[in-house]
């Protein structure tokens, strides 16, 4: 309710506005007779129209001169013409001319002409067919007017301005767009100077107009520039042929012309800068081509074959796609590109200028293969910018046989454009370019400040290990009957070798269990199947989660530490540990916790390259540790270590068994077994050929170690001798004594010997030889 | 799938890039040769005030189209196997994340460090040629700087994937360099040759070429220079002419399929591949 004042106060006003506009226009329209008062002029008289809008069509029969004030409309009824002269020497100066019919037919135009010295000037041109029509009309001036054409397909446009044997006309300073064409055919000696033309087909087509002159147009945006044919003695000066982009889409077509003279025109951004096709015509005709600049055009000058005599100098050629393009097969000849010793400007030239004359040392030439098979092969030009288009030349310069003829040379290239000024309109500012590499620079940057400083994901420091409240087992008690890892029959194969069959496995909290068996026996595979690492049969659940359904659930219950101890060498130790702690969600306190733990607090500021390989075994308990994980996996426990650090890294795992952790784990090592493990998983060629406690697996196994043994030499083969009558397998090797024991009596060989009276010097212990003991093949299944 | 993981990871793989040489030689080469190049397309043509970024980014396709396919390939296709071939990868895939989180964690950081060496050549190369006063066609610029990125993210994709497929660096640099021959040559070379022997048609030629995203990328902002593909014949004005408004769209379409399907690819493998 409260709008409903405002709402009847606008509707008031727009009311009163349409009413005061209606009223004038009636006023002015009745209060004066256009018609009439042309048909009672004499010869002559000047009549002076004023404002208002007059009904068309308007028929001039009288040689007068009508000047209108401003805003006068002259409108058709949308039929036929809007204003007809049949009278000469007419003026028509200051009108709006509205509303032609649609006929082509009948070349329904703003202003038909039939007189000759007939002078339109200063109209205003609006929804027109054609615009300004001189038919005979000789001696006319086309001046000043803005024509704008009908909203129709270009096809169904009429011409802005068409010149139909009318001679020696001028038009000038006239703005056409949207129209068709402008047309001037038949006439002779015309001057065409500072017109604009845009968005047409042809902004100017010109047939049979000798001695015309072209100066100061402005040919923009429309599907050809100018085709001008059959003429003679033609003069371009100051004329800009800019983006015409049609289907032929030339600058300039020259159609069998003859003594064309072009200078200081700009040819920029056509399809075609110049198109030549027999021009010149006649064999006595020279044309000239001055100081023009063919600039950023898909082809800079395009000549048919046969085309002669035409002479280029002083010309800018810059960023033509193609400079030069000879259109079907056969070669230009006779065309000249020097005068005076002067050539052209060309961009794409390589040579030098060792004199410094200005003009280059070596010939310009346009020779491309690329170019070639574009101009026999229009289709071609698909890849034009293409890296292909370079291999295409580079083959056609390294293989002379692929070499094409040379379109053009010019002799005397310059190596500095032709400074010729040509106005270009306003350039837009400078800030969006700058603004917008800024932006980019900035971007970049701070993603690399990102990537430097780890804003992209930076834990909690205050964050302690995840709350394990899915994992039923996350503090779990020693010994308890539920497994926390459980592998059933898992099976996995490599083409036709079997890796690990029938797998399984419980491994309860706090229970140590090692897999043990000869290199090739599927521990290594078996525990990355668990891992979820090896796509395998059989299933596997980790603290009552699917390590394939749910692996992330699964896998942050397992601290794993790999055989082969692979990290990112260059990163720090603690870099490293911060990076698995985030992993994990743990917060960084425990990186210095774990490094404490496991003895590498002095050593977080190195970098893991710089790591000794016992201390990488540490680094790898210490990243599997870190989230305080009911169950630890470690390939090869003990590989990397010495004597001493095996001791220790044994300790550490006991003690972190004895806090109620799982363990599974692979050693060679009997003497790592009987200390940590509870039990022990014999494994031959993928199978679990037995299960037994760590105190009998020696035992149970048949398990044998051998002794080497350095006697004196000339009592080696006594000492083999009396071991064999002890019973020992032995033999000679090289210099020393081999002999086999059980791993608990590995004492009693020296004791034989000793008794023997034969002195041994040194021996030592090699390693339990478990493939004899497991009697399987590498390649089998068990045996 | 957590997207603080694919964070984690993507993090760490631009650190490692700061960190590698690749980061430095192709941000410094890019952006020597995108100056060198914006240099050249200005040095003669100053004068008319016609050129500026329109006729830069004429020269500039070309650099791309050579070297950031090389970019992004020669980054993405070791990036798992080299990871696979050190062991790494296995140590990463035991800790609790999934496969895609290790993934896409990995493509978002090399796109990261890819996008931003792109955008420092492409930021320097624009400061300079602004500094020189050329400014038409800022509007093309950027549409030159998006599609390179996109360019890069596709090339990335299908980098991944080749990583997925392979198991060591070495066979995957050699796969990487093979693709990346047949993007920019091979292809060409063979659609070439067909076009002249069989006489394709000009539809068909144009949606051939729409196969190869360095054809789409190229013409892409040849468009945007133009607001139409006239300049490459027959075949563009078809292309214009059959799809008009519509073919900016045909063209981001077909690269956002470029980075989208080897992506999809490169998942479907990685989740089924044996890490060891």
């Amino acid at each position: 309710m409260r709008c409903r004042p405002s709402i009847w106060i606008w509707g008031a006003f727009i009311a009163i506005v349409g009413v005061v506009d209606l009223c004038a226009s009636r006023v002015d329209a009745g209060s004066f007779n256009l018609q009439e008062a042309v048909d009672t002029a004499g010869p002559g008289d000047r009549i002076s129209v004023p404002a208002g809008a007059y009904p068309g069509p308007l028929l001039i029969n009288q040689s007068v001169e009508l000047i209108a004030e401003p805003g006068t409309i002259i409108q058709g009824d949308g039929k036929g013409d809007v204003v007809q002269i049949h009278a000469p020497d007419v003026t028509l100066r200051g009108f709006i001319i509205r509303s032609t019919g649609k006929s082509l037919d009948r070349e329904n135009a703003g202003i038909t002409v039939l007189a000759p010295r007939v002078t339109i000037e200063d109209n205003v041109f609006e929804d027109v067919l054609f615009g300004v029509y001189l038919k005979k009309a000789h001696d006319s001036v086309i001046r000043n007017n803005r024509i704008g054409g009908k909203d129709l397909p270009v096809a169904r446009r009429g011409d802005g301005i068409r010149l139909w044997y009318s001679p020696n006309s001028v038009v000038e300073n006239n703005t056409v767009s949207n129209s068709r064409d402008v047309v001037i055919w038949f006439s002779n000696n015309t001057t065409i100077r500072d017109n604009t033309v845009t968005h047409g087909r042809y902004g100017l087509h010109f047939m049979y107009c000798d001695d015309t002159v072209l100066i100061g147009n402005h040919l923009e945006d429309n599907s050809v520039g100018a085709f001008l044919m059959y003429s003679r003695r033609l003069v371009l000066e100051d004329n800009r042929f800019i983006r015409n982009h049609g289907p032929s889409g030339y600058g300039v077509g020259l159609k069998e012309v003859d003594g064309v003279e072009a200078e200081d025109n700009l040819f920029a951004g056509n399809r075609v800068g110049i198109y030549f096709d027999n021009s010149p015509a006649s064999v006595d005709m020279v044309q000239h081509f001055t100081r023009n600049v063919v600039a950023y055009n898909d082809i800079g000058l395009a000549f048919m074959p046969s085309i002669e005599r035409n002479v280029f100098t002083d010309n800018n050629l810059i960023d033509n796609v193609e400079q030069v393009g000879v259109l079907g097969s056969g070669q230009l000849k006779n065309n000249q590109f020097v005068v005076d010793g002067r050539g052209n400007y060309w961009s794409d030239y390589t040579g030098f200028d060792l004199n410094g004359d200005g003009i280059g040392d070596i010939s310009y030439k346009a020779q491309s293969l690329f170019e070639n098979l574009m101009d026999r092969e229009p289709k071609l030009r698909l890849f034009l910018f293409s890296p292909v288009q370079q291999a295409v030349e580079l083959a056609a310069k390294a293989v002379p046989t692929f070499r094409p003829p040379v379109k053009i040379t010019d002799e005397a290239p310059l190596m500095q454009p032709v400074p010729i000024f040509i106005e270009t309109g306003s350039e837009p500012p400078v800030w969006p370019t700058a603004t917008a590499s800024l932006v980019l620079l900035l971007s970049a940057s701070g993603l690399l400040m990102c990537g430097m400083t780890g804003t992209l994901a930076r834990p909690s420091a205050a964050a302690g290990p995840t709350p394990m409240t899915e994992q039923p087992h996350s503090n779990p008690s020693k010994r308890t009957s539920e497994p926390i890892l459980m592998a059933g029959r898992i099976t996995k194969r490599f083409g036709r070798l079997t890796a690990v069959k029938d797998f399984d496995l419980d491994l309860r909290p706090g229970e140590a269990i090692a897999l043990w068996g000869p290199n090739g026996a599927g521990k290594t595979t078996a525990m990355r199947c668990m891992l979820g690492l090896i796509r395998c049969r059989g299933t596997v659940t980790i603290n009552g989660f699917d390590v394939r359904k749910r692996p992330k659930h699964a896998k942050r219950c397992v601290g794993y530490v790999p055989q082969e101890l692979a990290f990112y060498d260059d990163w720090r130790a603690k870099e490293l540990l911060g990076f698995f702690a985030k992993i994990k969600r743990v917060g960084r306190d425990r990186v210095s916790a774990v490094l404490d733990e496991v003895g590498l607090a002095e050593h977080a500021s190195k970098r893991v390259g710089e790591l000794s390989g016992g201390m990488k075994q540490r680094l790898a308990l210490a990243a599997a540790l870190l989230a305080d994980p009911p169950i630890l996996m470690l390939d090869e426990l003990t590989a990397n270590l010495d004597a001493a650090a095996r001791d220790s890294f044994l300790g550490l795992l006991c003690r972190q068994r004895d806090l109620g952790k799982a363990i599974l784990f692979t050693s060679h090592r009997l003497r790592e077994i009987e200390a940590l493990a509870d039990g022990v998983l014999v494994m031959a060629c993928g199978e679990v050929v037995s299960t037994c406690e760590p105190r009998k697996l020696a035992e149970a196994l048949g398990l044998k170690s051998s002794l080497r043994l350095w006697i004196d030499p000339d009592r080696l083969n006594e000492a083999v001798q009396q071991l064999r009558t002890e019973g020992y397998d032995a033999d000679r090797n090289g210099q020393t004594v081999r002999v086999k024991v059980r791993p608990d009596e590995k004492g009693k060989p020296l004791e034989a010997l000793s008794a023997a009276g034969i002195a041994v010097r040194d021996f030592e212990v090699d390693s339990n030889d478990s493939k004899s003991a497991t009697g399987c093949s590498e390649h089998g299944g068990a045996q | 799938m957590s997207l603080r993981t694919i964070l984690i990871i993507a993090h760490k793989e631009l650190r490692d890039a700061l960190r590698n040489r690749w980061f430095v030689f192709y941000t410094v080469a890019f952006s020597v040769l995108a100056m060198a190049m914006a240099y050249l397309s200005l040095a003669g043509s100053g004068m008319q005030g016609l050129a500026g970024f329109g006729r830069t980014t004429a020269g500039l396709v070309n650099l791309v189209i050579l070297l950031v396919p090389l970019m992004g390939l020669s980054i993405a296709a070791p990036s798992l196997s080299g990871e696979q071939e050190q062991g790494t990868l296995a140590y990463l895939l035991a800790q609790p994340i999934t496969r895609f989180e290790a993934l896409f964690g990995k493509y978002l950081g090399l796109s990261t460090s890819l996008t931003a060496a792109l955008a420092i050549g492409f930021g320097i190369c624009g400061l300079g040629i602004a500094a020189n006063g050329d400014t038409a066609g800022v509007g093309v610029y950027l549409t030159l700087v998006v599609m390179t990125f996109a360019l890069g993210l596709a090339m990335l994709s299908v980098g991944i994937l080749i990583s997925t497929l392979t198991r060591k660096a070495s066979p995957a640099i050699g796969m990487a360099i093979v693709v990346w021959l047949c993007l920019t040559l091979f292809s060409d070379l063979g659609l070439m040759g067909s076009a002249l022997a069989f006489k394709l048609r000009i539809q068909d030629l144009f949606g051939l070429a729409l196969i190869n995203p360095l054809q789409v990328f190229k013409m892409s902002v040849l468009h945007s220079m133009n607001a139409s593909l006239d300049v490459l014949g027959p075949a563009g004005i078809y292309a214009t002419q059959a799809y008009g408004r519509w073919l900016s769209a045909l063209f981001i379409g077909s690269i956002l399929g470029w980075i989208i399907l080897p992506l999809v690819l490169a998942s479907l493998t990685f989740s089924r591949k044996s890490v060891s």
